[in-house]
């Protein structure tokens, strides 16, 4: 053998010897396969940074439900509308109250067991955190305080939907905690004070205006607490609470009801706690999802997923402030869109109503695509009227608005209203029809620009009254079916046909006929549906878990 | 003398290797392929005696390539295409060698002849057949293991783009769907030995030696495909062996006279099965009969019936064959290819120019790969062999700006009554969506994939001890795996892709004007662009040290690998909307911050191996190898990070045994084999055992400013490692009356531990975030292989063949994480059987009338079933059990039983027989698959969607035996339940492939001044029958909407000049 050819092997040798090397030592190979992901953060460095911390607490934000994304709204749960198209959860699982602890979905409803219970560990998760951290004592009053008015609103929409539910305040940790992971139910009431007592304790600590507008307020903490309370029938208390809001003297009631709900008012003195929307980026889809079906040249602008139902149109007053009940209303059945108050044409879209450059008929037989869809063939109006209220057609409607969330409006979770009409019913069941309960009713009567209330209602009177307000004033803003429950009326008003209207011509003159339709004959079990069932998949998981009555 | 290839092969090299270290350039890329195109192989002879003569080989046929050397010196000379040698030689007492792959060599003194007419023997086929396995080569009649070969020329000129659909039905061992038939994602899902877990099925894919993704590699350039199947095959992999190892070894240069080899073919393209939907008036009539269920009053009216039939305005009255309009037929698929092969003693070389080009159902869609490869394998010294490789393609895909899966979506939901177009050819819209401008007005998505795999290895004889010898190999590729999912060796390498989205303008039809407003847009309002750069590297150094052996009758063969590997992915993306300039350029786009978008992110992996292999075998009879791995990954935590795989195999020839040799003759070779061993595979993903927070993207606005997110990862584990497995095989190699008759068989065990499961349900639903996973499931894996093989030559040279191939695997899940509420209830328990057992109601027929009173209501006794009120026409399930374990009266989740088997099949198989005659061969794959269920969930109207013509059939009071129940406008939620009714059988046999050939007699050859010429004619999917009569059998979404499988049908051409 050559010397050339030693030199080569040896060189040959040593490359092999190199990599060997590699292997000669345990540690220093488990070492030499360090990689440092990319994409994530450690506890050491989360809790001890604000700005960190805050992207935390901003994400929680976003768990907050999305009201402006809804194809399906809640209110479709309730008797206020009647989706468009078939093959939604409200209408094959609400509509006839088949949902049993295996199939109860709420689609993109923000009621859903797990979810819920993920948004609230998030909330444990920054508030133990927070809470044992070295940031700023007032950084820490401030955003702890955020977090638990956050969880304390998960808490509120879980109690909602099924009554007393495990509270959990901590991160559960199964390593550590070994089986006290798996809770029972606390009770309604422990749960109820439990929301309670958090928003009583937290609200202090809130700013009157938050820094940044959409996170939590005063205002908003005590609004959600007279909330709840008024949700317990506990009268007096809600009463209180909500007074103490008003008697902020920040928050007023927006000149025009119609252009609240526009992008161009996003900023206002009625808005308490609300979503924010920036189009294209985090935007919503309403104006597409739930809008008029058809418009100009029977183009498909919106999918019409929320249709009046006739019950609803008939709560609206006549412009005279009188219900149509009233025979002195003026009220005529063959030219019902004439004379109503102001709120019903800032609501509804109805039979000649003018959308998106186009007039909307559902009248029949004139070939309208919007014609009433009795059946059921197509995503045009189950009810003859759509949605206008919370709507905006001056963008683009159609396919950009629904594939890209081009919607900029606010999503109210509380405003204003709300607060006047809690307490206008929680002090007419504490104490009756007073002085305060007419100042707070007519207050939202007069900026819909109708006439006070006459004096000297009966507390049963002014109930009634208050009830057909709140259902207006407040239509379409996801609150009618807790209504419906907590009112004790779900069983009457969640168990009929819902109806319709079908309009016929007439050698030119219109005939209105109120007709049952598909989707909306409703069946409501009081014997058990005044609760959800808790998912199956939930109780399977933790025995300690007790189903609700009647599942 | 020296001899001049290697001279200059080595000044090549020497060049060669300095443009690696510069950077691994495309001028290096450039330069060897010039090199092997113009490199004429020259040689210069300046002696006195001059000999000529032509080999042959033992079959009559003229050998090109076989070289000819004078012993004893560095002369040579290699045959031409004819076979014909000249050489001169020193002397009369000169001894020329010949010697030619796969023919044993031989010697003949030169003497006073002149004209040498040398016949070859080709070496006993079985014997000599070298087989590549882990980290080498091995023969066959050696081997211990379990491993299947496919010939590279078994898989060229079929007319598939994706070499995964190329597998199918050749060998046993491989289970496998294909899901698409769309370009670019077609391939097809390969499980080796069916499902062993619940984890990453995928097998390990090696190409030369190194991980990388095979399925875009030019057919043409295959030199064969491996599947490593048992403990023993897969042991040198470790932790990436346990779900089998598919090895694709690339052409290699050929001992002989440069061959230029031109292979081509055209074809058309077809769907297999073209789904059927009902007409206008069909579809009409289908729902007035729904609204006559529910009371409703009919959504058309006679008038609309009529006009429906008569097509007398069909603008206002549309009939559409919705699906057969959207697409094209007889699209092409066309594919050439340019081979240069040649080489002498020290160096051998192999080029290959490959293009490809299919097209879509549509337009817009279509696929062009370029692949070009190169490899020389050069002999430096005596004992040094230098081998470079580099293997380029470039991918280039286009698509509409709308997915297939969405066009498919809108397709299925047009009914037949909506305008798709109208009659002057502009798009309508059905509920604000226009199935005809997604396709053509949507704008488009351009993907480019570009890939370089380089390698270099050079192995060194160590002279000081016989047998010994060292190799190292370093590879550096350029995005040799998908870099949005590196797991996944079949995904498509994207590394640069542009969207264009665009409005989608739909008109409508005003027939009081008769005019064709425009009316909307299933678009953006304005065009959106983005660009998305990804882009991977792979660094992979293996060094080598080899020994083999003998002693006496004892043969030792030694094998240690060390290898290390790191990758680097990175990701880039930017996106820009709301553009009024219409050019697709980033910055072209608007310029207002919220329109303006970006993204990005990097990931790293890295891995360390030691690999080793001992195989002792005595006297040819009785062989023993030990082999495994010691293998590191980042994913775990440090002090998990290493692992030991161990296998071991046994083998016994009893054909060279005596009591064999004397009393079977026929017996040409027998031998049994086992192996036992350990593998793992990465399962999960990495990183769970750091305890994390996840950044995403855009998470809330507040103070109307988009915020990002932060949340919480699952909680950590920081014992998690990875899977085991344990296989066992027993098999069986028979080769009987000279090899008429080959036979291999296989009984396989796998035992899967450490299965990788998020124990969620091991807390309550209130935790409110996921565990990592942890590993604790358990499953096994077991089946049996056959293989038979036999052919036969006639003395009037009719050749027939007939290969047979079965595979059967079946899982048990033996332990996972399952809720007290289907592990309680023996019908709904997941432990103990196969993964992916449907499971759903059992459905019983229909009802009829006398299950209900005069009112409509279920009479007393009749289960209640909760989905809503039920009528004649609706399914009935059975009230299977209760909460105590007994019917209830109720349907609940208690009476969920079994309903079907998992969709990938038990059972696959091929029946590959073939004839050839004189200048014919024809070879035909016969594939199927049997023990699947398929899950037919099309429904009609479902969704506002149309119907296809088998749901014409559908219960009345008349037709109670129908397919489907009655009718309704929406499908119920009664009907739509999971159950038994809707599996169904999903066996199939398929025509795979054919193909009918004609080689151009030599005679007519010569007048061409060609070598060679075949034309041919061949399919792929040609034939398919199965119980699924509307859609594809492998239909891959349940409720139909997807890119169909192609059938294709081409004509080929293959020209050695």
């Amino acid at each position: 053998m050559n010397q050339k050819n030693i030199k080569k092997s040896c060189l040959y040798l040593m490359a092999v010897l190199i990599v060997i090397g590699n292997f000669s030592c345990k540690k220093s190979l488990d070492a030499s396969l360090n990689v440092i992901p990319g994409n994530s953060l450690t506890n050491a460095s989360v809790w001890t940074s604000t700005s960190t911390a805050d992207v935390f607490l901003n994400t929680i934000y976003g768990y907050l439900p999305d009201g402006n994304n809804e194809y399906d709204p809640f209110d479709n749960w309730s008797d206020n509308s009647i989706c468009g198209y078939s093959w939604v959860v409200s209408r094959t699982e609400a509509q006839q109250a088949i949902y049993t602890p295996a199939t109860l979905n709420f689609d993109q409803l923000p009621y859903t067991w797990s979810t819920l219970y993920t948004n609230i560990r998030a909330c444990n998760v920054f508030i133990t955190n927070v809470s044992s951290s070295a940031l700023d004592t007032s950084y820490k009053r401030l955003r702890v305080a955020e977090a638990r008015f956050l969880r304390a609103f998960f808490y509120q929409e879980l109690w909602m939907a099924y009554g007393g539910v495990p509270i959990i305040t901590n991160p559960l940790d199964i390593s550590t905690q070994g089986d006290s992971v798996f809770r029972a139910r606390n009770t309604s009431d422990e749960t109820f004070q439990f929301i309670d007592s958090e928003l009583g304790a937290i609200a202090a600590d809130l700013p009157i205006t938050a820094a940044e507008s959409g996170r939590a307020t005063m205002g908003a903490a005590l609004t959600l607490k007279g909330w709840v309370e008024l949700f317990d029938h506990q009268f007096a208390a809600s009463a209180a609470t909500n007074m103490q809001v008003i008697n902020m003297g920040v928050y007023s009631l927006f000149p025009d009801f119609g252009s609240l709900f526009l992008p161009a008012n996003n900023v206002n003195n009625e808005e308490i706690f609300w979503r924010e929307y920036i189009p294209n980026v985090l935007g919503g889809r309403c104006d597409s999802y739930d809008g008029p079906t058809f418009t100009a040249g029977g183009a498909e602008t919106s999918w019409g997923g929320v249709n009046p139902t006739q019950e609803l149109v008939d709560d609206y007053d006549m412009d005279n402030g009188k219900p149509i009940s009233d025979p002195t209303s003026g009220y005529n059945p063959q030219m019902p869109y004439v004379n109503r108050e102001p709120r019903f044409y800032e609501s509804i879209v109805y039979d000649g109503s003018y959308w998106y450059n186009d007039t909307i008929y559902t009248r029949q037989g004139i070939g309208s695509p919007n014609e009433i869809d009795l059946s059921d063939h197509d995503d045009a109006t189950q009810t003859g009227y759509y949605l206008r209220k919370g709507l905006n057609d001056k963008i683009t409607l159609g396919a950009d608005n629904w594939n890209n969330g081009t919607s900029a409006q606010n999503y109210y979770y509380f405003r204003y209203a709300d607060v006047l009409l809690n307490y206008a019913e929680a002090q007419n069941e504490a104490v009756g029809p007073d002085a305060s309960v007419y100042n707070a009713i007519n207050q939202i009567r007069e900026r819909a620009q109708i006439p006070d209330l006459p004096p000297g209602l009966s507390q049963d009177s002014m109930r009634t009254d208050i009830r057909r307000e709140r259902r207006v004033e407040l239509a379409f803003e996801g609150k009618r079916y807790w209504d419906l429950i907590r009112w004790g009326i779900a069983g009457t008003n969640l168990n009929q046909e819902l109806h319709g209207i079908a309009i016929t011509v007439n050698n030119g003159v219109l005939h209105y006929t109120p007709v049952t339709t598909p989707g909306g004959d409703h069946k409501f079990d009081v014997s058990k549906n005044y609760l959800f069932p808790i998912p199956q998949s939930a109780i399977d998981q933790n025995k300690n878990l007790t189903q609700n009555p009647g599942y | 003398m020296k001899n001049k290839i290697s001279q200059k092969s080595t000044a090549y090299f020497y060049r060669l290797r300095l443009s690696v270290n510069s950077g691994l350039s495309k001028s290096f890329f450039l330069l060897c392929f010039i090199f092997f195109l113009t490199g004429s192989v020259a040689f210069s002879q300046n002696n006195n005696l001059h000999v000529t003569g032509i080999v042959q080989s033992d079959q009559n046929v003229p050998l090109s390539g076989v070289s000819v050397n004078i012993k004893g010196s560095n002369v040579g000379s290699i045959t031409d295409k004819n076979g014909h040698f000249s050489i001169d030689v020193p002397n009369t007492k000169s001894t020329l060698i010949f010697s030619y792959v796969g023919y044993t060599a031989q010697t003949m003194a030169v003497g006073s002849k002149t004209y040498f007419p040398i016949t070859l023997v080709s070496a006993n086929k079985e014997l000599g057949e070298v087989v590549v396995v882990g980290y080498g080569t091995q023969k066959k009649s050696s081997l211990t293991s379990s491993i299947a070969t496919i010939k590279g020329q078994d898989i060229a000129a079929q007319p598939v783009a994706n070499l995964t659909n190329s597998l199918g039905g050749r060998v046993a061992g491989i289970i496998f769907t294909q899901g698409s038939g769309e370009p670019g994602y077609d391939g097809s899902n390969i499980l080796i030995r069916g499902i062993g877990t619940t984890g990453n099925t995928q097998p390990l894919v090696i190409v030369d030696g190194i991980p990388r993704n095979f399925t875009q590699l030019d057919p043409n350039t295959i030199a064969s495909v491996t599947i490593l199947k048992d403990a023993a095959a897969v042991a040198p992999y470790g932790l990436g062996g346990a779900n089998g190892v598919i090895l694709i070894t690339t052409k290699k240069g050929k001992l002989g006279a440069p061959t230029l080899t031109y292979d081509g073919y055209a074809g058309w393209q077809n769907p297999t099965v073209q789904t059927k939907f009902v007409n206008a008036y069909q579809y009409a009539t289908l729902f007035n009969a729904a609204d006559d269920n529910e009371g409703a009053p009919h959504a058309y009216s006679d008038y609309a019936l009529q006009k429906y039939k008569d097509h007398s305005e069909p603008d206002l009255y549309p009939d559409h064959d919705v699906l057969k309009e959207l697409e094209n037929r007889n699209t092409l698929i066309t594919s050439h290819d340019l081979d240069l092969s040649g080489g002498s003693e020290k160096i051998r070389y192999f080029a290959s120019l490959g293009y490809l080009a299919q097209q879509g159902l549509w337009g817009p869609t279509h696929y062009n790969r370029y692949n070009m490869t190169s490899n020389v394998e050069a002999d430096a010294t005596k004992t040094t062999k230098v081998n470079v490789s580099i293997n380029g393609r470039v991918e280039d895909q286009n698509f509409p700006g709308v997915s297939a899966a969405n066009i498919f979506y809108q397709a299925f939901r047009t009914p037949p009554n909506a305008p798709l177009t109208f009659s002057n050819g502009l798009p309508g819209s059905y509920i604000g969506r226009s199935a005809a401008g997604n396709i053509d007005e949507s704008g488009y998505t351009h993907n480019i994939g570009n890939t370089l795999l380089n390698q270099i290895s050079i192995e060194q004889q160590l002279p000081f001890i016989k047998g010994l010898s060292v190799k190292a190999l370093a590879s550096y590729d350029y995005n040799p795996f998908s870099a949005t999912d590196p797991t996944d060796p079949t995904q498509p390498i994207i590394t640069f892709s542009r969207t264009w989205l665009t409005p989608i303008y739909f008109y409508a039809y005003d027939s009081a004007t008769n005019t064709y407003p425009l009316v909307g847009n299933d678009g953006p309002a304005k065009p959106q662009y983005s660009e998305e750069y990804l882009q991977s590297q792979a660094f992979t150094y293996q060094g080598y040290l080899n020994y083999h052996n003998h002693f006496g009758k004892s043969d030792i063969t030694g094998l240690i690998v060390l290898e290390e590997r790191d990758t680097k992915t990175s990701v880039f993306g930017a996106g820009r909307v709301n553009y009024n300039i219409d050019v697709p350029e980033l910055n072209n786009g608007s310029a207002n911050s919220t329109d303006i978008s970006n993204y990005g992110y990097s990931l790293e992996t890295k891995q360390k191996s030691a690999v080793y292999r001992l195989a002792y075998s005595y006297d040819g009879k009785y062989y023993l190898e030990a082999s495994g791995r010691y293998d590191g990954n980042y994913y775990f935590a440090p002090g998990h990070r290493f692992g030991f795989f161990p296998a071991f195999s046994a083998g016994w020839r009893l054909s060279e045994e005596k009591f064999i040799k004397d009393n079977a003759p026929w017996i040409t070779s027998l031998k049994i084999r086992g192996s036992i061993g350990q593998s793992g595979a990465l399962a999960g993903s990495p990183f769970q055992y750091l305890s994390s927070y996840s950044v995403a993207g855009n998470a809330s606005v507040l103070g109307y400013t988009a915020t990002q997110g932060l949340t919480e990862s699952s909680q950590a584990n920081p014992n998690i490692t990875w899977e085991r497995a344990k296989k066992k095989d027993i098999g069986l190699d028979a080769n009987l009356w000279d090899g008429l008759l080959t036979a291999e068989f296989d009984y396989f065990y796998e035992k899967r531990s450490d299965m990788l499961f998020a124990p969620t349900v091991t807390v309550p639903a209130e935790y409110g975030i996921g565990l990592s996973q942890v590993n604790s499931g358990i499953m096994s894996n077991h089946g049996f292989e056959a293989t038979l093989g036999s052919s036969h030559r006639f003395s009037n040279g009719l050749r027939v063949g007939l290969d047979l191939n079965y595979t059967f695997a079946r899982n048990k899940l033996l332990q996972v994480f399952e809720t007290a509420a289907t592990f309680d209830n023996p019908n709904r328990r997941i432990t103990g059987r196969p993964l992916n057992t449907q499971f759903g109601y059992k459905a019983l027929g229909y009802y009829t009338s006398a299950d209900f009173d005069a009112n409509g209501n279920l009479l007393p006794g009749e289960p209640v079933q909760p989905w809503g009120t039920v009528h004649p026409g609706d399914i009935k399930y059975a009230d299977v059990s209760g909460p105590n374990g007994k019917p209830d009266g109720q349907i609940t989740p208690d009476d969920i039983v079994p309903i079907g088997k998992p969709y990938t099949p038990e059972i696959i198989y091929g029946i590959s027989p073939s004839v050839s005659y004189k200048g014919f061969d024809f070879t035909l794959l016969f594939q199927g698959a049997a023990n699947r269920d398929f899950y037919d969930g099309v429904y009609p109207f479902d969704n506002s969607s149309s119907a296809t013509i088998d749901e014409l059939n559908y219960w009345t009071p008349t037709n109670l035996h129908a397919e489907n129940p009655r009718i309704t406008t929406q499908p119920t939620s009664n009907n739509t339940q999971t159950s038994s009714w809707w599996i169904r059988n999903g066996s199939y046999l398929r025509l795979k492939t054919g193909q009918l050939g004609y080689t151009v007699p030599e005679a007519m050859m010569r007048n061409l001044h060609l070598q060679s010429m075949r034309i041919y004619v061949s399919g792929q999917n040609i034939l398919t029958w199965s119980h699924i009569k509307n859609f594809d059998p492998e239909v891959s979404a349940s409720n139909g909407e997807y890119y169909p499988q192609q059938k294709v049908v081409s004509v080929g051409l293959n020209v050695t000049f």
